[in-house]
């Protein structure tokens, strides 16, 4: 199972394989997390808010690629995979364990995954680097097994997705 | 003592822990002061009152490694529209982990808005344990390194500073197991149905 997020509508072809499906955020209605705790300690493993979100997270879960397309705004994600990452806490428990000598949450069933971030925007080496260092604390509470960030300016966002997505059809 | 402006950054921003903690840095500022809700405020209204302040600061909690949603649409507001004053940004942020450590990419990211921007960073204090050290033992810990903070606003004089509970990490998962059985407990739902491992009543095939 392989899912891509992106924060532009893309034009790609993912032929008829129901294992590769494509989320474009710009086009879905999704509010952003109001950290309630609803997830972990009221409906646990479902969000409270019913909106185009409780499609995405469980996707997430089961996926053993991802493809995350986004603007970098301050080191970070920009708004539209930001507000869906947030959302995507009900993968995990409110329960805490040790992961490399850190405390972190318990993950529920979400599978180790392999992924790649086309980050695109940002302004210089020292923005860059703050990405990278985001994406690596991510990585122990995603469920990231391997990364790679695929720094990129806005016109080659496609190519560099479509180059990805080229590799998954053939795998 | 000059008035200080304090933004709070938190999704639940009426009844956060950044509001408390607010709260108390305020209690400790003893100066002049006002606060204004990020997820509420309106952007125009926050960069209307950043003209009026030399001192800002933001207080939230950590959200996916990173700064929560009111904060970054707040940075990406006033990047659009920027105030002429540049005031000094300090930050309070807290993580329910139990290492600031974790906070610290997203102090980082104010950091850099405030490169952006042309602002002074101020001092910052990273809180661990930052969910519930307010209703511990080690509340008194969490107070004092808040004077601290707000002592070297006061005298433009930015430290890094941090705070958590003196605990093993053992002892804080016992307690933090502890914390969130109870909070279940309030909603009627037992520890073994909080640690489902069903997603949307599913689990991946």
């Amino acid at each position: 199972m392989k899912t891509i997020l992106t924060d532009r509508p893309l034009s790609l072809d993912l032929g008829d394989r129901e294992d590769l499906v494509c989320f474009d955020l710009s086009r879905m209605r999704i509010a952003p997390c109001v950290g309630c705790f609803g997830c972990w300690t009221r409906t646990p493993g479902s969000c409270v808010i019913r909106d185009d979100a409780v499609k995405v997270y469980p996707r997430l879960a089961e996926s053993d690629t991802v493809l995350y397309v986004s603007r970098v705004r301050y080191g970070g994600y920009d708004l539209p995979v930001k507000i869906m990452l947030d959302r995507a806490i009900p993968v995990q428990q409110a329960f805490i364990r040790l992961l490399d000598g850190e405390t972190h949450h318990v993950q529920r069933s979400v599978v180790p995954k392999r992924a790649v971030i086309v980050a695109y925007g940002a302004r210089d080496r020292e923005e860059e680097d703050l990405f990278r260092r985001l994406v690596a604390r991510n990585a122990k509470n995603m469920s990231f097994a391997h990364y790679e960030i695929r720094f990129t300016g806005e016109e080659q966002v496609e190519a560099a997705v479509r180059q990805e997505v080229e590799a998954w059809k053939r795998s | 003592m000059e008035k200080i402006l304090i933004l709070n950054g938190s999704p639940r921003a009426p009844r956060s822990n950044s509001k408390r903690y607010g709260a108390l840095f305020d209690r400790a500022w003893g100066g002049e002061s006002e606060t204004m809700d990020l997820l509420r405020a309106d952007p125009g209204a926050v960069a209307e009152r950043l003209e009026t302040v030399s001192r800002v600061l933001l207080v939230f909690p950590l959200y996916a490694d990173a700064v929560p949603v009111p904060v970054l649409r707040t940075f990406q507001a006033l990047e659009e529209r920027p105030p002429k004053n540049r005031p000094t940004l300090s930050v309070l942020v807290n993580c329910g982990f139990l290492e600031p450590e974790q906070c610290d990419v997203a102090v980082d990211m104010a950091a850099l808005f405030c490169k952006q921007m042309g602002w002074p960073m101020g001092s910052v204090l990273e809180i661990g344990s930052g969910e519930a050290i307010l209703d511990s033992p080690f509340r008194f810990l969490a107070a004092w390194k808040i004077k601290a903070l707000a002592r070297a606003v006061a005298a433009d004089r930015p430290r890094r500073l941090k705070a958590a509970m003196p605990v093993s990490k053992a002892f804080f998962l016992k307690a933090s197991t502890r914390y969130w059985l109870a909070y279940g407990a309030r909603h009627g739902v037992t520890g073994e149905e909080m640690a489902t491992m069903e997603i949307e009543g599913q689990r991946p095939s």
